[in-house]
């Protein structure tokens, strides 16, 4: 489950953990200035007010000024009267303010930092005969600003690494599907094709990629499990003549040596012999089609031609059966294909028409174009005891047999219509059967005219 | 005539040298590519039937090297791969013909002794074995001065075994050579099988003496020794 150098996992904690600091140290630095500001604010209100009550009570009762001034305790103020100090009191001149006032003007207050280190908010006022100037000490509002900063910056940390433990744990359990997912692809095997991945919620995008995955499987295990048959298949069509070579060796060998007897054993084996061969090249064919590997030299066929000469071709077997072979060509019929794939198709399709039809009985091949389509096809219909709807499907399949029985006595090895079929895709055609009308089949070739095959 | 054979695998080396003797060809067989080169590059054959798929050195390299070396001895390939390409190219480098294996015998030696008959024309205007004629202009053909009536295939079929007298002829070498159907997965034995036993209605049926007989497990022989 390793993506790159880190785990998904770690991925989405860490910048889950990452935003979450970001977002936490931008909320504590704006809480940080919105609470300074406003403490102040506040501070300066208070500034004002005392500085109003200074110049009040020196107006007023200028003799209370020395009274009052200790209950104030933090401030320190300074009141002259054209240019000589009035009063100031005792803190003023030991926190050496007055040379705040030497910097410049204080109209509106100001933070001034006292040479031992203190910090003040320092107003002047000046009115018609006086001037009065008050600082005040900053110190608590500071220290309130202080001890916020402590604990926001000790509560981030704290906050962030919750972020991050939880976030490990969250990720870790929307992942869970995922673990679960990879924990049981791993037991999947050829063999094990039929299992299928959990899916907890369909809807979501873990269900929906569990789900896909077992379409995926379900398709495998469909391939696998054609492979597998057509592999029992055919090693059975091929052990069936090795047996029965072998077994009519061995026979012989015991019996006495009779050079007549020989011959017919050899014949006999040589026969088997050339079943394998044959299967052995049907195979061949058929797997190299699978992989690809075949060329097509595609032309302009003409349909009808091809399909007289196919069935002139297999003309002496219908009429040992006294069947009536015809071939039917309505309208002229052209398809880019290559000539020798769709003959070789044709030849199979036939074939297989005259030996399943019963003696006496018609087999006709209509070739008609479809020309709107841009289509020609080529229809083979015969009066055989036809193919039961059950195995319709199936019969373009390798070795399948609707008569499980009779395998080796028809003489094919059960690849005919399989070749046939791929001779025809091949060609960009497809081929169809149908039940004909009343008794028989109907296989029906569909082939892409000159025009719409290139 | 000298032929050199050369091919790894035992037992159809041996096979094929004995039954290439019995036919009175000299034969020389090499079991490696290394030492069919250098026995057909160093001694004079009539005829040099290489084997594809040889240990050491492949059988396209030997031809290639033997062409490139002007050697003109007639060679003869021996594939098991069918495919179309591997035919081509062998061509192409200058070999003479091919079979794919497994093949018949008898077609084998039909298809030599075609190689080393090549340059020679020989105009055939009339078969004749036995009571049985065959005017090639007239496509007439009578068996003891009696007409017979074939059809343009049974005439075919029946020239080619009249040219292959006395030796036995392959189904596939009549699907090729007559039917002119290459791809060997063709439904076409029994077509062959029905047409050879209409021919041989014709043409034995009425006669004492059989002329047509089937090899089981081979093919077909017109006369000879099966007679």
């Amino acid at each position: 489950m390793r993506a790159g150098p880190l785990s998904v996992r770690a991925r989405l904690t860490f910048w889950h953990a990452a935003v979450l600091t970001l977002i936490v140290c931008a909320f504590a630095a704006g809480i940080l200035l919105f609470v300074k500001a406003r403490l102040y604010d506040e501070l300066d209100a208070r500034l004002q007010r005392e500085l109003v009550t200074v110049e009040r009570i020196s107006r007023e009762e200028p003799a209370e000024l020395v009274d009052l001034a200790p209950h104030w305790g933090v401030l320190l103020f300074q009141v002259s009267e054209g240019g000589s100090v009035r009063y100031q009191t005792e803190g003023w001149e030991r926190e050496g303010v007055a040379r705040a006032l030497r910097d410049g003007s204080r109209g509106s207050p100001a933070t001034w930092t006292a040479p031992d280190g203190r910090r003040y908010r320092v107003q002047e006022m000046s009115g018609p005969s006086h001037h009065i100037a008050a600082a005040i000490d900053e110190s608590p509002v500071r220290h309130t600003l202080w001890t916020l900063a402590v604990i926001v910056a000790a509560g981030i940390p704290f906050a962030v690494g919750l972020a991050i433990v939880g976030g490990y744990f969250l990720a870790g359990r929307l992942l869970l599907p995922v673990g679960a997912m990879a924990d049981k692809a791993r037991e999947i095997t050829a063999e094990s094709l039929g299992e299928r991945l959990p899916v907890e919620n369909p809807r979501d995008e873990f269900g929906r990629l569990a789900s896909v995955f077992n379409d995926t499987l379900s398709r495998l295990h469909d391939s696998f499990e054609r492979l597998r048959r057509f592999t029992a298949d055919a090693s059975h069509e091929l052990r069936t003549p090795l047996t029965a070579m072998r077994s009519v060796g061995e026979v012989a060998l015991q019996g006495a040596p009779d050079p007549a007897a020989y011959r017919d054993v050899i014949g006999s084996m040589l026969e088997e012999v050339d079943r394998l061969t044959r299967l052995i090249d049907s195979l061949l064919i058929l797997t190299r089609a699978d992989s690809g590997g075949i060329q097509l030299a595609r032309e302009v066929v003409d349909l009808g031609a091809l399909a007289s000469n196919v069935a002139d071709h297999l003309r002496v077997l219908a009429e040992e059966k006294h069947q009536n072979l015809s071939v039917q060509t309505a309208t002229p019929a052209e398809a880019l294909c290559d000539p020798a794939m769709l003959r070789l198709a044709l030849m199979n399709l036939l074939h297989n028409a005259i030996k399943y039809t019963p003696g006496k009985g018609t087999i006709r091949v209509e070739v008609t174009a479809n020309l709107p389509k841009e289509e020609a096809a080529i229809e083979v219909h015969d009066t055989g005891p036809g193919i039961p709807a059950v195995h319709r499907a199936r019969i373009f399949e390798r070795f399948y047999r609707v008569d499980q029985g009779r395998s080796s006595d028809s003489g094919g090895v059960g690849l005919g219509l399989a070749i046939a079929r791929w001779a025809i895709e091949a060609n960009g055609g497809r081929i169809e059967l149908e039940a004909d009308k009343g008794e028989g089949s109907l296989f029906r070739v569909v082939l892409p005219g000159p025009a719409r095959g290139a | 005539m000298r032929i050199l054979l050369v091919e790894d695998e035992k037992k159809v080396a041996k096979a094929l040298r004995e039954g290439l003797e019995a036919e009175h060809y000299e034969v020389s067989v090499a079991s490696t590519g290394e030492e069919g080169f250098f026995l057909a590059s160093r001694e004079s054959f009539d005829l040099v039937l290489l084997d594809l798929m040889l240990p050491r050195r492949d059988g396209i390299d030997v031809l290639t090297t033997l062409r490139k070396r002007g050697v003109q001895t007639p060679i003869f390939l021996l594939t098991a791969r069918d495919a179309v390409e591997d035919r081509v190219h062998g061509l192409d480098q200058g070999a003479d013909d091919y079979l794919v294996k497994p093949f018949a015998f008898p077609e084998l030696l039909a298809r030599i002794r075609a190689l080393l008959r090549r340059g020679r024309m020989d105009q055939i205007l009339r078969l004749q074995h036995d009571d049985l004629e065959m005017d090639l202009v007239t496509r007439r053909v009578t068996r003891s001065a009696q007409p017979l009536e074939l059809t343009a295939k049974e005439f075919d079929i029946l020239e080619y075994l009249l040219r292959h007298w006395g030796r036995v002829i392959s189904r596939e070498m009549l699907a090729r050579d007559v039917w002119h159907v290459t791809a060997r997965v063709t439904p076409l034995d029994n077509v062959i099988d029905v047409t050879i036993a209409r021919l041989r209605r014709k043409i034995d049926d009425p006669f004492e003496k059989k002329l047509l007989h089937t090899v089981r497990g081979v093919g077909f022989v017109l006369g000879g020794k099966h007679a």
